[in-house]
Order: structure tokens, then sequence, then C-alpha cells
């Protein structure tokens, strides 16, 4: 009995695979979004004074950074509607990605910043500029060049983990490949098909992060 | 590669013949009856997590009635039962893949499931439901209209709703009855497509609070094995042509089921339970 | 309630998990070794081929790559039990993985340290063996470190498979228990205590080597 391989029932769901692909690129740039908000916010708190919010921050960060995703997407689903906090599967897919991101994030901004010679920040006080501004043109933007790789790669990390949230029944990629399957029974060629598309997407997004550092970051010449 | 596929003309036929309809060389070949009756055990598929079908103890052994379906199946040909613990996404997967010789894993028997896996006559019946919180109400279809719906993807329920529900009706797809069951105890959906154990295992978790709104349809078990194996699929059709009828099924079937033997069906759409002779 | 039962069901997941974990990290060590060599290789199409099992495994979620190699490896004619078939893939992903690690370290490695044990007539292997790598392992310590949290955590998708490790075992007692606040906080909590003194150990590492070489 020689395995016949058929592709040609998987590829014909195509508009399907690019709805899915579609949400899996919408739930990946959300969960980047929130984790850049979250990265600079708990590196906000981290540089202030406040001991509480450093203990927290610091708290939050290893706790995400050494727990599995898939516990604490489970977490967030099934088991904080009973502590009275209920998201639906897309809304938690984006928070888990966010915080799992986010706590990245901190790690990976925190370091870019703390990078930055302290001399540059007094050369800013001095200019006359508020902390605000010396936090946001001085430390900030040249912090982000720096660290933008690592970012990029947590980023593409986070496009792949998109992939987890079909086990709460949000809709993405996965979770289209899983009712391919269960319709068809072709488990290899669906599961194949979809791991080229992730590649794609992940392709794809790496080249647009590379563009989009070609015009943020570009040094004024003049 | 795949982009560049999708923009083409292409018809499924070319699809198909371009994507190569490859026969692998040194392609497995899948055990055999007479193999493992010499190895001295049955790899038997079982759900890890669904009882009273099937489940793991917490002490690891299988349990259920698909697990006593199992041990008896195994003394019948006189070797080992070996149980494999299975998802419900990878059930025919798994024996396809010749992971396991058997399924017996609350496998209900369906037109689309047996073009994929050869199923035995039927040893259990299996009722649906649309089931939900006491306090909401749902008499019928119509009424999940705007609804948070949770079924166990791919499974019956799944099919039966994703066909007749209201099509404003959101039906989200869960890996297993366990999550499923878990999203309706978190309040994550309105209403689940159960079968009818789902409301047991809603009562021990809260007591009083849910019941089965109106049934949606009903499913009967097989045991499957691989289309065009006449060797196990004659195998597990004597065994339980014995077997439906002896004091040990019926004690089992009551015990984990909690009801009678019922009457089972000769036919079920146009499924054959046997191998067709060539 | 969880019950010693439970408890018990619970510990033979973490065995699996601690298992599956030191499997693919063992085999992800050997044949990330001869990825990280096939990267830096003098030869082209040795290059182009390390390059391309990095992008891929880089680029494709783990939770896919344990689907194919577990549904795939059986039409290649093997059918390994799942625990084989996970083992299979995590060890394929962690050779990716820490082969780029250690590419980044060699390559990390001064270039005039090559050039010197050159002109001391050294051969490629003593090159790299009593030259290169000792001081490559001491570069990449920290990372290697950090993708073993990684991994111990990627062993929870083999759930999804329907492997009882860990995470299969908690969400089974969830299940039974009805108590996913507890046992998922539970679950949360013991990998927690497996991988923060693992992370722990590499910060220090990392930041011991920023000391060291700081100038």
């Amino acid at each position: 009995m020689a395995v016949q391989l058929d592709f040609g029932v998987v590829l014909e769901r195509w508009p399907e695979l690019v709805r899915g692909t579609a949400a899996t690129i919408g739930l990946a740039l959300a969960g980047m979004a929130l984790a850049l908000v979250i990265g600079i916010a708990g590196v906000a708190v981290l540089r202030g004074k406040n001991r509480i919010g450093h203990a927290v921050v610091r708290a939050f960060v290893e706790v995400i950074r050494n727990t599995p995703f898939l516990v604490q997407i489970f977490f967030i689903f099934f088991a904080l509607p009973l502590a009275g906090v209920r998201l639906n599967p897309t809304v938690t897919a984006i928070v888990a990605l966010g915080l799992n991101g986010g706590a990245y994030a901190i790690e990976i901004i925190r370091g870019g910043v703390e990078a930055i010679p302290t001399g540059q920040t007094e050369a800013g006080l001095a200019l006359g500029l508020r902390p605000s501004e010396v936090f946001r043109f001085i430390i900030l933007k040249p912090a982000l060049r720096s660290i933008y790789p690592s970012l990029v790669s947590q980023f593409i990390m986070l496009t792949l983990t998109t992939s987890i949230a079909t086990s709460i029944s949000a809709y993405e990629l996965t979770s289209v490949a899983q009712r391919i399957d269960g319709d068809t029974f072709r488990t290899f060629e669906v599961y194949f098909t979809i791991t080229v598309i992730y590649l794609l997407v992940s392709w794809g997004m790496m080249a647009m992060f590379a563009a989009v550092s070609r015009r943020a970051f570009a040094y004024p010449t003049r | 590669m795949f982009a560049r596929l999708l923009s083409g003309t292409t018809s499924r036929a070319v699809l198909t013949a371009a994507l190569l309809a490859l026969p692998l060389a040194g392609a497995a070949q899948a055990r055999s009856l007479e193999e493992a009756k010499a190895s001295g055990t049955v790899r038997i598929g079982i759900q890890a997590d669904n009882c009273p079908w099937g489940c793991l103890g917490s002490t690891g052994q299988a349990q259920g009635i698909d697990a006593e379906i199992g041990r008896a199946l195994a003394a019948h040909l006189g070797v080992e039962a070996e149980f494999v613990p299975m998802a419900v996404a990878n059930r025919i997967p798994a024996l396809t893949a010749d992971k396991v010789d058997v399924l017996i894993a609350s496998l209900g028997i369906t037109a689309e499931r047996a073009q994929s896996v050869q199923f035995s006559q039927p040893y259990a019946e299996n009722e649906l439901f649309v089931t939900a919180v006491k306090s909401q109400a749902l008499p019928d279809l119509a009424a999940l209209s705007d609804k948070a719906v949770g079924v166990p993807r791919s499974t019956p329920m799944d099919t039966i709703l994703t066909a007749q529900a209201p099509t404003d009706a959101t039906l989200q797809r869960f890996d297993d009855d366990a999550s499923t069951i878990q999203a309706l105890l978190s309040g994550q959906v309105d209403a689940v497509g159960a079968n009818q154990f789902y409301i047991q295992r809603l009562e021990t978790a809260r007591p009083g609070e849910f019941e089965n709104k109106f049934p949606i349809g009903a499913l009967y078990q097989g045991i499957g094995t691989r289309l065009g194996e006449a060797d196990w699929n004659n195998a597990v059709n004597t065994f339980l042509d014995d077997h439906l009828s002896s004091d040990e099924f019926k004690a089992a079937y009551s015990e984990w089921l909690q009801i009678d033997v019922p009457d089972l069906p000769e036919s079920i759409d146009s499924v054959s339970f046997t191998v067709a002779q060539q | 309630m969880i019950g010693p039962q439970e408890l018990a069901f619970l510990g033979r997941g973490l065995m699996w998990t601690l298992a599956l974990t030191a499997i693919g990290f063992t085999g992800g060590i050997v044949f990330g070794f001869l990825v990280a060599l096939a990267r830096v290789s003098p030869l082209k199409w040795l290059r182009w081929i390390a390059a391309g099992w990095i992008a891929v495994f880089q680029g494709t979620p783990l939770l896919m790559q344990l689907f194919v190699v577990y549904f795939g490896l059986p039409l290649l004619g093997f059918s390994p039990p799942a625990w084989g078939a996970v083992a299979v893939a995590l060890t394929a992903h962690a050779s990716a993985f820490l082969g780029e690690i250690w590419r980044g370290a060699i390559q990390a490695v001064p270039g005039g340290q090559t050039e010197a044990a050159h002109a001391l007539g050294l051969g490629y292997r003593a090159r790299m063996r009593d030259v290169i790598l000792p001081q490559a392992l001491r570069l990449s310590l920290p990372a290697t470190i950090g993708f073993l949290v990684q991994l111990l955590k990627g062993t929870s998708l083999a759930a999804i498979v329907g492997f009882i490790e860990l995470t299969r075992a908690g969400q089974i007692v969830s299940n039974q228990t009805f108590k996913p606040l507890l046992v998922f906080g539970l679950i949360g909590l013991i990998y927690f205590l497996l991988c923060w003194p693992l992370s722990r150990l590499g910060r220090r590492m990392e930041l011991r080597l920023a000391a060291a070489t700081a100038r």
C-alpha cells in the first residue's frame, strides 16, 4: 500500500487559506503593536523612581518569560472568566501575544536604553530639553535603532506563536488547517502546505521590517 | 511557490497532477492482524480525556466503555491491549499513519469519516444536543441566532451545527470535548453542541445549572480500522457479533453509560460495515 | 479537589516534559554542532544547506514542525511512538536554533586568531578544536541556556498533538476537577520554577562575560 499524496484537495480550499493567512497577519500585527506599547511603557516605569512599579514590571517580565505561551493563553481564556475577566478568543489571543511579546520587548528595549551613554542624556538636558523630550529623541530613537534587529526577530517569533491561538478556538491559519484536515483527512498535506505559508508570511514580515528600518532609522545625511 | 501556483489559471485537476499524487518509495506497509498477533499486542487508539467513553484514570490506566471493549477485543484476539491515548483531531490520522491498529475512540459513524476509515458495526449510541444554562431560553436552532456556540472541532456536533445553525451564530471550535465543556463553564460560549454525556460532566462541575435544550441528532460509535484491510475489519466484526450480546458488555455499558444497551441500527446512511469483497 | 492522585498524574507529565527537553537538547547539541560547522564551512554548498535548514526552522511555528514530523514520518515508512516523533521534531528544531547561536559565537571570535593559528601552521581541525571552539563555547553559553528555556517551554506544544506532558496533564486534571484557575496556576508555577533558575544562570553568565570583555 503506497502512500498517495494529494495536495489538490487542500489547495482547492485556497479562499479559506487566504482568509486564514490574513487573520494570522492581523493577529500578529495587533499583538506586535500591543507588545511595543507594553515594552516602551515597561521601560519607562523601570527608568522611573517608583519602587513598586519596578517590582511589578520585573515580576511581570520574569513570569511571562519563564512560562509557556500555551499555559498563559489557557489561563487567560479558561481561568480568568472565573475571576470576572472574560475576553473573546480573538481578543484573548491579541492580549496573550501582546503580554508575551511585551515582556521580551521590555528586556530588549531596556538593554538598548542602558547602552546609551549617560553623557548623551546630560548633553540633552544641558541643551534645555525636557526629560520627556530627552527620553523620546535622545534615548528612545537611537535605542530603537540599535535594538531593532532583536525586536524584529522577537516579532517574527510572535507571528509564529499566533498558531497556538487555535487551541482557544481563535480564527487564524492553523484553525483553518484543522478544519480542512477535519474534512479531508489529508493531514500531512494540510500541515505541509500551512508550514510553507507560515514560512512565506515570516519572510514577508522580515522584508517589511527591513523596508521600515531603511526609512525610519536612516541617519540624516546632511 | 504557493502564491505563484494559486495565481495561475490552474484547475483542480491540473493542481492535483502538478502537485503529484506521488507514491513514496519505501512507504509504510501498515501492520497486519497476523503481525499484531505475532507481536503479542494490539495497539488501540483511545481518547485520553473523554470518559465515560475513554479516558486515562489518574494513575494512567485506560478507563471507560471504550477501554472495556478494547480489553475484551484483545482477549478475543489472544493478545495484550496496548492503549495509545489520542486527541480528537489526530484519531483518524493516527490510524491511517499506522500508529495504532484499531480505533476505539468514541468515533461516531458518519459518511464523511467512512471515506477515510473502515467502520465496524456500531457498538454504542450517542445522542447529540444543544446544551446551555437553564436560565437561557433556547427552544430550537433559530434561537442560537447571535449566540456564541462551542463545539469540538470536526465532530458531528460541528458538522450538524455548521450546516443548521443560523448564519449569525458564532461557532467556536475547540480541540476536544473537554475544552468545549470548559468553555461553557467559563462562560466563554452561550451554548455548546453536546453529546449525551456533557450534561453528566456539567452536573459534576456545577450541579443544577445546565440542561439539554433540544436534540440535534444521534450518532452510533463503531470500531475504526484502515480502509481495505479486511483482516482487521473481519476480526472486529466477528468479535462484536459475540460480544454485543454478552453479559460482560451489558454490565460495562450500564456501568459506564448509565443506561441499558439500546437497539443498534443494522445500517447507517450509506456506510458499509464490512470491507467490500473484490 | 486536587489530591495525591492528581498530583501524581501531573508528576508523570512533568517527567515527560523533562525527558522531552533532555532528548531535544541533547540531540540539538549534537546536530546543532554539525549545523554550525556547516554554516561556517569553507564549502559554499554546505553553507547554503545549513542556512536553508536554519531559515526553515526559524521561519515556521514549532507547532507546525511537530505536526509535519508527527504525521510525515509514517509516510516515509517510520512509525515511532508519539514521544519519538515529538523528540525528532524537537531535536531538528533545536539543531537549527543552536546551530545559528553557535555560528554567531564562532564568527564572534576575532578573525586575527584564525590568522594567527594559520601562521602557526595549524590545520582546520586543530584551529577549530584548540583555538576557535573553546572561545566560541564560552561566548555562546548565555544564549544556549536561553534557548534551553525556550525548548523546555516549547515541549508544552506536544500537548496539542495529544501527547501527555505537563501541560496536557494539567488540561486533563483541570477538566476532571473543573478548577482551571488553580490547575493552570499550578502548572505555570511548575514551569516557572524550572525555567527561572536557568534564566538567572544565563543572565549571570552574560553579565560576567560582558564584564570580562569590557575594557
